[in-house]
């Protein structure tokens, strides 16, 4: 009965997991469409919601590829098991919204890889936990990424400006504007794919802790993969306005040429990375993208500032993860690891402090027509604009 | 200690990654401007066959980024390379092996 409820809670808090990736990674695919005014805020969510919802049923290769090397697989079993990958959901949840409320982009699986490192090294110590693996397949990465994308997305930007030159200046901005919808397009497929596998992968994993599945046998339930693609879709198209704000508007102005250049940028080293199978982070990927087509265009500015911001907030994922999901460790361990109480216990906490990032953030909320720049004539683009702010 | 020996970054894939990015989204953009251009030119032309042969060059260009995008999700489908390499370069510890 014990062991049940905590897999009951497991699955409903993976799900919820899901679903704040799926808010706090919009941004990822949609916001230089809005920022350019190449889609509508609920029209480019809605594309990419349905979009989340198709790739996460096109393939299940990364399913269960999360933390991979990183740490030790003989402690994920039975209620012990379930507790840590539920005290790891925990800390990335928390962290995620943490990130959302500060409009700040950040990597969910960063943030889930950080809470399963934190419960780990809190359940079983260090000998757990390979931090080599972790400095080659994520920390590596992780710094590599924006920079290879911030090179492509530069070249990109300056071969867009330089055959703008050979067309009229209204009719390239309004065509670059259709081109973004292809490319973002793209990138909410290749997120849906990345992403929901890899609950789909946590919730199988609790599932063979508890024994419902043998790891003999790995296969994905159908019911697991509707949730995880029904929960970070949901997510999707409630829309992280905050994150997008940050990621269309704050970093650099852009013009449908940069979006267009930046969001190709993204899709290719994307699935460049997923197709050699080299793990980068889709957020720091289109983060650097968007730098890149900043840096790209002559004259146009990248906000320093905001980017400072974002590095800080990408170099503390991990540990601030690891230490909420060592602390939602602790916190189980207090009840025993044996009776259901711990979970719940566990999971009200963070019910409770969840509802308290989202009150705090109606404060200073972000509304999807205060993003929308539809009307703006493509010649106006480069206009100086406002942009929301949402300072947390 | 054995593990140390193994190279932090694997530059090779970073290098293949960048080549890959550069070709796919620059050339894209590329493509992308020559089929603006072609349709700007094929609406401006007074000559019928001038107009034709630019709407033929805009319909290729189209075609080479649908071309890409169809490229695009083939690579999301298959994933051939990296469930290579996961496997080759398998871990001595995994949190779960799916085959």
């Amino acid at each position: 009965m014990g062991s049940d409820l905590i897999l009951v809670i497991v699955i409903v808090t993976a799900a919820s997991f899901d679903f704040t990736n799926g808010f706090h990674d919009t941004a990822n695919a949609v916001a230089t469409s809005i920022a350019t005014g190449a889609l509508k805020p609920r029209v480019a969510v809605g594309m990419s919601a349905i979009l989340n919802l198709i790739g996460a049923f096109l393939s299940i290769s990364v399913a269960a590829t999360i933390a991979k090397g990183i740490i030790n697989p003989s402690l994920i079993k039975g209620n012990t098991g379930m507790l840590i990958v539920l005290a790891a959901l925990i800390g990335a949840i928390l962290w995620n919204l943490i990130t959302w409320y500060f409009s700040m982009p950040s990597s969910s699986s960063h943030a889930l890889i950080g809470g399963v490192i934190g419960a780990t090294l809190a359940a079983a110590g260090s000998q757990a936990v390979s931090f080599h693996a972790l400095a080659q397949s994520v920390l590596a990465p992780a710094i590599l990424s924006p920079f290879i994308c911030l090179l492509v997305a530069v070249l990109g930007t300056f071969c867009a400006y330089r055959l703008i030159r050979l067309l009229a200046e209204d009719f390239a901005r309004r065509g670059y504007r259709y081109g973004q919808v292809g490319s973002a397009a793209l990138v909410s497929l290749a997120h849906g794919t990345n992403d929901a596998q890899k609950t789909m992968g946590v919730i199988t994993l609790a599932l063979i802790a508890d024994g419902k599945i043998s790891a003999a046998h790995f296969y994905v339930p159908f019911w697991v993969k509707l949730l995880c693609a029904g929960s970070i879709a949901a997510g999707t198209f409630i829309g992280g306005w905050r994150i997008i704000n940050t990621m269309g508007n704050r970093i650099t102005p852009l013009e449908s040429p940069q979006g267009f250049a930046a969001e190709a940028a993204s899709g290719a080293t994307i699935l460049a990375s997923s197709y050699y199978g080299y793990p980068l982070s889709t957020t720091q990927v289109v983060s650097g993208g968007v730098m890149g087509a900043g840096l790209g265009k002559k004259l146009a500015s990248v906000n320093f500032g905001v980017v400072g911001q974002m590095v800080t907030a990408w170099v503390c994922t991990i540990p601030a993860a690891g230490l909420i999901g060592a602390g939602a460790w602790e916190v189980t361990n207090i009840f025993g690891v044996h009776g259901g109480v711990a979970s719940v216990v566990v999971a009200a906490i963070t019910a409770g402090l969840a509802a308290g990032v989202f009150i705090l953030a109606q404060r200073n909320k972000i509304a999807p027509d205060e993003l929308d720049r539809t009307h703006v004539s493509p010649l106006e683009e480069s206009g100086a604009r406002e942009p929301a702010i949402a300072t947390g | 200690m054995v593990l140390l020996a193994v190279p932090l970054v694997k530059w090779d894939d970073v290098l293949k990654i960048l080549l890959a990015g550069l070709i796919g989204a620059v050339g894209v953009v590329v493509v992308y401007g020559f089929l603006l251009l072609a349709v700007q030119r094929a609406r401006r032309s007074k000559h019928e066959a001038t107009r034709v042969l630019d709407y033929a060059i805009a319909g290729v260009c189209g075609l080479l980024c649908v071309g890409a995008v169809a490229i695009g999700i083939v690579a999301i489908v298959h994933k051939p390379k990296s469930s290579q390499s996961s496997s080759k370069g398998k871990a001595k510890i995994a949190l779960l092996t799916p085959r």
